[in-house]
């Protein structure tokens, strides 16, 4: 039986970019949150 | 899709009671914190970070995400799923750039609604701004409102087990008279709130479903031996397109989150964010909501492919898959997710339309003045009234009326999401741009919808140009029978209807039927704004008339 696989594009689309993008969001609320807590 | 038996759906039936019982509940709680005019159409100012984050979501996706999207990768395969990055980047822009500097502008204006923001931001002595804005609002999204109270109609017959005309009937009645019902009682904190319950049973849905599917079909291996074998382009990023119509379906998909800073039902929940750190705290909600919402939904589709491959309709992926794969009382809460998407979208839009009507025009552009409590009153007639209207809109099917909600997305995001970014992050625009934003915005949005319809419908698409100009002299009219134009009015009326007729032209001259329309609408609109305005300054004594 042929053995099916995604695209390098597929891949980046299907959860390369999802993950990316959750990743940026923690790290921009974490440096948020560090920079009021030392203007605090 | 198989037939399902009455037991299953007796259960589905009673879940569906109790899930518009929690809503009825929501609404009469809110109702009982509704004192006044700000509290109805904005919540006084009072959102936490859950309810202003998840509410700008949930009202930005009606049916479509757990209808079109699931049908979009059912269709397409993994290609089908470029909405998703397409919409997120709507959402980034919606809650890093938008958000932060909307709630303290309009706080500090004391702004309401869009328009209001607009007209504080520059200023409108005569009214030509509100009138505009309002008349773009109301013609869209009574057209948006008509559409989902069918949609919600629909998938309430569907699950309740109802059956023919009179089955839609009372689905639509029952389905719209509630949320009507809330709405009109507990304004914008009843939205708010509805929309939190319902958006979080969207998101369980559509994490939990496709999870669930993927184990039941032997895990995600399993899943792509599937799809490919069904046919290999579903596993590629282009699903098998290739140069122009590519680029246009990729340019397109990712357009599609353009749309979102000028949705005033979805930037109005910024506005009634409590403080600076409820903003902070509803990005990551928001966006942590946006990547489980639209993956869900686009896995759902493609394991549905799979699961299901005879479904004719790919749209009912998820209700079918819902049906047959799980327990009835969970089918009857996934079945409540699709409804949910649809009806926090109604509640929203039916909300707007009714502050455009009851704030915008009676208090503001007819000097009604009234007072808190009026204002309160005022505003939950209108709701109702226009509640009213939808139902009578979507039981009689008036073509008209969807013909409107073909140009509604792309009409108020060309219209309103450059004028905001505008609004919010440049100066160098005056009113007279902000005119020709949204007379362009919306003008380009029809004239290259028609005009990538043109295959199918040459005969109006030809008559676009002269209906373009006439239109253009009829506000001319209007604005001098109404004394409300200056020189710099009439030079932003002309300029949207050059602007207008030379994209009709480019569409057709250069073949430009893949790109979606609101691409150039909102390039145009953002030009039309910067251009005007250079040409019109304003003169200081002006500015503060």
């Amino acid at each position: 039986m042929e053995e099916h696989s995604l695209t390098f594009g597929a891949h980046l689309l299907l959860w390369v970019f999802p993950l990316v993008l959750v990743v940026l969001v923690i790290a921009e609320d974490l440096h948020d949150r560090l920079k009021s807590g030392a203007d605090r | 899709m198989t037939p399902v038996e009455g037991s299953t759906l007796t259960t589905v039936a009673v879940v569906m009671v109790a899930y518009l019982g929690v809503l009825l509940f929501i609404g009469w709680r809110a109702a009982k914190r509704t004192h006044g005019g700000e509290d109805f159409h904005l919540a006084g100012r009072s959102l936490g970070a859950w309810s202003a984050g998840i509410s700008s979501t949930a009202s930005s996706e009606s049916g479509w995400v757990t209808l079109g999207a699931v049908g979009m990768t059912f269709t397409y395969g993994v290609s089908g799923l470029w909405y998703a990055p397409g919409c997120l980047l709507g959402y980034l822009v919606n809650v890093y750039l938008i958000a932060p500097r909307l709630r303290p502008l309009s706080a500090d204006q004391g702004s309401v609604t869009l328009t209001d923001v607009i007209t504080r931001r520059w200023g409108d002595p005569r009214n030509v701004l509100r009138v505009t804005a309002t008349a773009i609002i109301l013609v869209c999204m009574m057209g948006y409102v008509a559409a989902q109270m069918t949609a919600a109609g629909k998938a309430f017959s569907s699950s309740l087990g109802f059956e023919g005309r009179g089955g839609y009937i009372l689905g639509v009645v029952i389905g719209a008279a509630v949320i009507t019902l809330v709405t009109s009682l507990g304004g914008f904190r009843a939205v708010a709130w509805t929309d939190l319950f319902q958006g979080l049973l969207v998101a369980i849905a559509l994490i939990a479903l496709p999870l669930y599917a993927i184990a039941r079909l032997g895990g995600f291996g399993a899943l792509v031996q599937g799809l490919g074998a069904i046919d290999p382009n579903f596993l590629s990023a282009g699903g098998g397109r290739l140069g122009p119509v590519l680029w246009g379906f990729v340019i397109g998909q990712l357009g599609i989150g353009l749309g979102y800073p000028g949705m005033p039902h979805v930037i109005t929940r910024y506005m009634a964010a409590r403080d600076d750190r409820q903003v902070q705290r509803l990005q990551v909600i928001a966006m942590f909501w946006g990547v489980a919402v639209f993956y869900g939904a686009g896995l759902v589709g493609l394991v549905g492919r799979v699961m299901l491959p005879n479904l004719a309709d790919g749209e009912q992926a998820l209700m079918a898959m819902a049906l047959q794969l799980v327990h009835p009382v969970l089918a009857g809460l996934l079945l409540a997710a699709v409804i949910s998407a649809i009806l926090s979208t109604v509640s929203s839009q039916l909300l707007v339309a009714a502050s455009a009507v009851s704030y915008d025009v009676v208090e503001k552009t007819l000097g009604q003045a009234s007072d808190d409590r009026r204002s309160l009153v005022l505003g939950r007639w209108t709701v109702a009234v226009v509640g009213l209207l939808g139902i009578l809109v979507a039981l009689s099917e008036v073509r008209l009326v969807f013909w409107f909600v073909l140009f509604a997305w792309s009409g108020l995001g060309a219209a309103f999401a450059p004028l905001i970014l505008l609004a919010l992050m440049r100066r160098g625009v005056n009113r007279h741009g902000a005119l020709a934003a949204m007379l362009t915005g919306t003008g380009v949005t029809v004239a290259w919808k028609l005009g990538r319809d043109a295959a199918s419908n040459p005969e109006i698409f030809a008559r676009v140009w002269w209906v373009t100009l006439l239109a253009a002299a009829a506000i001319l009219v209007l604005g001098q029978l109404a004394r409300a134009f200056d020189a710099a009015d009439r030079a932003a009326v002309v300029a949207a209807a050059s602007l207008t007729v030379i994209s009709w032209w480019l569409v057709q001259q250069w073949g430009l039927h893949n790109l979606y329309e609101l691409v150039p609408a909102f390039f145009l609109a953002g030009f039309a704004a910067l251009a005007v305005s250079a040409i019109t300054p304003i003169s200081l004594e002006e500015r503060s008339e």
